[in-house]
């Protein structure tokens, strides 16, 4: 037995140690690793029925990532533009969306996390709240708001703003609201923790040196911060990108969300391994945009997820 | 920088921020009590109960929060007990290992939940064919698939709950425990586990919320199960009524109801150990004086006014009847699109008196084809009556289209409940066309 | 004294990867001793204790406890208590559930959990302290009851991982006494792990002496102090002035050494060493800074060494000269306060001498780090 394996059954007992080798064991293989390769897997291969699944049939092929690029075979146009521009919009507007909410988030990260008192804990309990709620019943609260005869409209055509109302669902507008409106609190959290902990005499000391507070901001706060900063950006990017409840409630219906495609293959087309090559592209695209963000801006992958 | 300046804009920037984070949770929770039939705030009509009651009525909605429930229990234990084992493996693994672990075990929060849904079905759908299982069996079942696709990523959420407080934990207390006779199940059980009890509790709660609330990954696996959450998507997508807006104030009311009863525990628990320090043995041992709960506990006295208000409005609910409002504006809305008819009318009256007039001035000069045709220019001025604030305008208006485009199986709703008269069909939203 | 139970370990090896922790160690605790191992941070003093305690298994060798080999019994089943050096009292436990974890593991009732804490209480002086929390305790509370604790489960053999590090100097002293009160009254065998040479001197009835993985010594208190076998264990227990140099004729149990600084000085081979130290040897030469006196000045012979006063202290039950000797060698020289004038001999010359057994030669080595 491996010295490793030895010390931690010395530590933990023959049967603790099993059982949290076992746990541990079904979390990682049987439900993060395997999955994961068992969709790549079965994203290579023919939509079969399943008397056929295994035949001489199942073979590996390209078509379904093929499908993406180029459309179905014979098709009139040489590229499957209507999907692929679903794809770009969708990274397009997942990158908005993050950085829509860093903006706003970030004033509020840094107030909460330099002012002390207990209206701190009031903050801190509001910003909670609306993460509690459903996602589906935020998503229709803001339905609510930017309808047609929603609150906005009534309130801008009761100032005489605009005499007819305007269609924010068309126009993405409450998409994007509502995208950035799910993920605040997965913004502001990683930041606020990471500025709690710096130390406001650097801030003072700074403030000494007269430093403007933008300055202040951009030499002190911000290169402290960028863990967090990191941390909350990767969060919001990955998780608006692979956002289906917003899109499907607050989408135009001339604006599709790539995971809407992938929805679609699998619940109306029925066709798991297109599905399936979608949500890989769909991954894998978002993991290498993260590396690649972060190679840029020199942020270590041990930061994500403090 | 002016200072003072400095400080009203930092104000005004968390009002404005607070007013985007609450409002639209107030807004929806203020359209539950109106009798408009869309959910909406304004024109407030009468104040109503009837959609609560429409929403306990609901067999649907019943059945998916029994759905949740279950589920949820199944996500917590098996989410919590995951995420502890792979805490305490974390702490104690390889440092070679360490980071390749970490990885792993967080990559779950950052893989988009629609990927982990298709995985878990996938995956699960294949061992159940080379196990030679039928459709029907235990490893297809909605329930089984949706705890072990959601547990996946919520494992990870406990694991950083818990890791956080296993970090303060001193190993020497279970070494002091083994020392002193116990086995390693009673080390655990007496010693680790009461130690990490409230992290146990925040993890649990934590992973029910995000079992209860989750869509992307449920949306994939649930089967014959449909959650909540699934049921509330189905509804919000093919048709909104304030039904479903008396469901969210329910959750609201709850979570605001236990956020600060939390706070109020806490805060209680702080005056207590501070209480503790001060006292002597006596006090301890005898006749302990706690300080009393709301003592310096704006939380506790919030949650008792809070409580207070709800029992009042279920109180005026039971007893108050809107019919007489409704009947009210039932009538009025009758009055105003008599009057509207009455408005077109005499418009159109107007211009074909117009016409008429302009036709025989035409008449009189050249003479043009298209004339002979008058019916077909007053069809085709209807359209602009769209862009006016006409009630049937609005029956035409883009913004009606209101469903999934990409859903052909779109049912056409009818307003559950219209309130009379043209109230629902001049509702522009009230109208759910499949695109 | 009760003849208790003893401890043996017999070629004791430890490892960690490349890393040796103990390097065979072989130690006889005879029953009912109050045993020491003493050495600076890292030594493997600790190691050793966990290895008694079993939560190490040793690479090669056997802990024998009472005679039985423990290979293979968990900590759990060992008739061994460890008393930690944070201490490790459960902070969700009231005191007297602590003190009484080891029953309540053996299932025995509340009630009677209760009577054993309330006698344990007693016995450390800290009745009706028992539903206090831990976190309640001043430091040398905590320390009482985690040794209630250990002595509930009732073991042959108590192991203390530097107990009283934490407290500060006035209770550390305090707890030394109290400590060794404790063992002659119960009379089982302690083991106890320390850096600090005062607490090892008081306390102890033998001590072995351990540099990085080594055991250099095994005696009692006196023997340690006055008859080092190492350079390690001359300099690392109590003060000491060490000359280097090589030995130039052995006379018995003496030695005439050429000292690279201070010329031909005499001393006496250590008891270990006798026998083995031979005429060109490198070695080292001890003398405790109360060994040194203030001879009259002129005086030569290998038993006087002259130094110019750098300065002077007094520190109350002593008088403290700093002084440089030829080539800038620093010598302390403690002079015991009974009374007497001092005169002030700072930047002066002056001749220091020593009686020849109080002059330790042991063979060079490694000296402890100050």
């Amino acid at each position: 037995m491996p010295r490793f394996l030895k010390d931690f059954f010395n530590r933990n007992g023959t049967g603790m140690g099993l059982a949290i080798l076992g746990l541990v064991l079904f979390w990682t293989i049987g439900l993060i690793i395997l999955p994961q390769l068992s969709m790549l897997d079965f994203s290579f291969r023919p939509n079969l029925p399943p008397p056929e699944i295994g035949g001489p049939k199942d073979v590996y092929t390209l078509e379904n990532y093929k499908y993406l690029i180029y459309g179905p075979e014979g098709g009139s146009q040489n590229y499957n533009a209507v999907d692929l521009r679903v794809f770009f919009r969708t990274l397009l507007a997942a990158v908005c969306v993050t950085i829509f909410n860093l903006i706003i988030c970030y004033p509020i990260a840094y107030y909460l996390g330099q002012s002390k008192g207990n209206h701190i804990r009031i903050f801190a309990i509001m910003l909670i709240i609306p993460y509690w709620i459903n996602e589906i019943l935020r998503a229709f609260a803001l339905r609510i708001i930017f309808g047609e005869t929603g609150v906005l409209n009534t309130l801008f055509m009761g100032l005489g703003i605009w005499d007819t109302p305007f269609d924010f669902i068309r126009n993405d507008i409450a998409l994007y609201a509502g995208l950035g409106y799910a993920y605040i609190l997965l913004m502001i959290f990683p930041m606020y923790n990471v500025i709690e902990s710096l130390d406001g005499n650097q801030i003072e000391a700074a403030r000494d040196l007269g430093a403007p507070w933008w300055r202040i901001h951009w030499r002190v706060v911000i290169p402290y911060a960028k863990p967090g900063i990191s941390s909350g950006c990767t969060m919001v990017f990955m998780l608006s990108a692979g956002a289906l409840a917003a899109p499907q409630i607050l989408g135009g219906p001339s604006s599709l969300w790539f995971t809407q495609l992938i929805y679609q293959q699998f619940n109306d087309n029925n066709d798991w391994p297109q599905g399936a090559a979608y949500a890989i592209v769909l991954l894998v695209t978002c993991i290498l945009f993260v590396l690649a963000m972060m190679r840029l801006f020199k942020v270590n992958m041990g930061d994500i997820g403090k | 920088m002016n200072n003072s300046f400095l400080r009203i804009s930092i104000w005004v920037y968390l009002a404005i921020f607070f007013l985007y984070l609450l409002g639209p949770l107030v807004i929806m929770s203020v359209t539950a009590f109106n009798s408009s039939a869309f959910p909406r705030m304004t024109p407030w009509e009468c104040l109503t109960f009837q959609w609560f009651g429409e929403l306990f009525q609901d067999q649907r909605i019943l059945n998916g929060i029994k759905n949740s429930l279950i589920i949820g229990a199944g996500t917590v234990v098996l989410s919590v007990a995951m995420g502890l084992a792979g805490a305490l493996m974390l702490t104690q693994i390889w440092p070679k290992l360490r980071a390749t672990y970490y990885t792993v075990i967080i990559a779950p929060i950052l893989i988009p939940g629609v990927v982990l849904g298709i995985s878990t079905l996938v995956f699960w759908d294949r061992i159940n064919r080379m196990l030679g299982l039928g459709a029907d069996s235990f490893l297809s079942n909605g329930i089984f698939l949706t705890v072990i696709g959601q547990s996946t990523f919520i494992a990870s959420y406990c694991m950083l709950v818990l890791v956080a407080r296993l970090q303060r934990y001193d190993v020497a207390l279970t070494e002091a425990a083994l020392d002193l006779g116990a086995t390693h199940a009673q080390a655990f059980r007496k010693i680790l586990l009461p130690f990490m009890r409230p992290a146990i509790a925040s993890a649990a709660v934590l992973a029910f919320l995000a079992s209860f609330e989750n869509y992307n990954t449920t949306t994939f696996t649930f089967g014959e199960y449909p959650t909540l959450t699934i049921e509330l998507a189905q509804k919000v997508r093919y048709g909104i009524t304030p039904s479903i807006s008396a469901l969210a104030f329910i959750i609201v009311a709850l979570t605001v109801f236990f956020a600060l009863l939390n706070e109020a525990k806490l805060k209680r628990q702080e005056l207590v150990a501070a209480a503790r320090k001060n006292a002597t043995v006596e006090e301890l041992a005898g006749k302990i004086k706690l300080p009393s709960f709301f003592s310096g506990n704006m939380a506790a006295v919030l949650v008792v006014v809070f409580a207070v208000a709800t029992i009042t409005v279920i109180g005026t609910a039971t007893a108050y009847n809107p019919a007489q409002c409704i009947a009210d504006v039932r009538e009025q809305k009758q009055l105003e699109a008599q009057q509207r008819i009455e408005e077109l009318r005499k418009q159109r009256e107007e211009q074909r008196r117009l016409r008429e007039e302009e036709r025989k001035q035409r008449f009189e000069g050249v003479f043009e084809p298209g004339d002979l045709q008058p019916g077909s220019t007053e069809e085709e001025a209807e359209p602009d009556t769209g862009t006016n604030n006409s009630g049937f305008g609005n029956v035409f208006a883009p913004n009606t289209l209101g469903g999934d485009s990409d859903e052909g199986e779109a049912e056409p709703e009818t307003p559950p409940a219209s309130n009379g008269g043209f109230g629902g069909a001049f509702d522009p939203n009230s109208l759910q066309s499949d695109d | 004294m009760s003849a208790g139970v003893g401890v043996d370990l017999e070629n004791l090896w430890i490892r960690f990867g490349d890393f040796v922790a103990v390097r065979d160690a072989n130690v006889n605790i005879n029953g009912g001793d109050f045993f020491s191992f003493l050495g600076p941070s890292g030594c493997g003093k600790t190691t050793i204790l966990r290895a008694v305690s079993g939560f190490l298994d040793p690479s090669e060798g056997r802990v024998l406890i009472g005679g039985n080999d423990m290979q293979g019994i968990g900590p759990n089943k060992r008739p061994t208590a460890l008393i930690f050096q944070n201490l490790a009292l459960f902070p969700l436990m009231k005191v007297w559930e602590n003190i009484t974890f080891s029953l309540e593991i053996k299932g025995a009732s509340a009630k009677e959990r209760r009577k054993r804490a309330d006698e344990l209480l007693d016995m450390i002086a800290l009745p009706g302290q028992g539903d206090k929390l831990p976190s309640e305790l001043s430091g040398g509370q905590r320390q009482r009851v985690a040794i209630a604790r250990a002595l509930c489960a009732e073991p042959d053999v108590l192991l203390l991982d530097e107990p009283l590090s934490a407290l500060d100097l006035k209770l550390r002293q305090h707890m030394r006494t109290e400590l060794r009160e404790i063992q002659q009254r119960v009379g089982i065998t302690f083991i106890y792990i320390t850096h600090d040479q005062g607490e090892a001197l008081t306390m102890s009835d033998n001590i072995a002496v351990m540099r990085a993985g080594v055991i250099d010594q095994i005696a009692d208190g006196k023997t340690i102090y006055n008859d080092p076998n190492t350079a390690f264990a001359a300099s690392f227990v109590g003060e000491n002035n060490v000359f280097r140099g090589k030995i130039k004729q052995v006379m018995g149990s003496e030695a005439l050494i050429e000292t690279n600084r201070s010329g031909d000085l005499v001393a006496r081979i250590s008891t270990a060493n006798q026998g083995t130290m031979k005429v060109g040897d490198d070695a080292m030469m001890f003398i405790r800074p109360e060994a040194l006196a203030i001879a009259p000045d002129g005086a030569t012979g290998d038993h006087f060494v002259t130094a110019r006063v750098n300065h002077e202290e007094f520190e109350g039950n002593v008088f403290n000269i700093f002084t440089e000797g030829e080539g800038g060698k620093e010598i302390k020289v403690s002079i015991p306060n009974h009374g007497q004038s001092f005169k002030d001999h700072t930047g002066q010359n002056i001749t220091l001498e020593y009686e020849t057994q109080n002059a330790v030669l042991v063979p060079a080595g490694e000296l402890a780090a100050e």
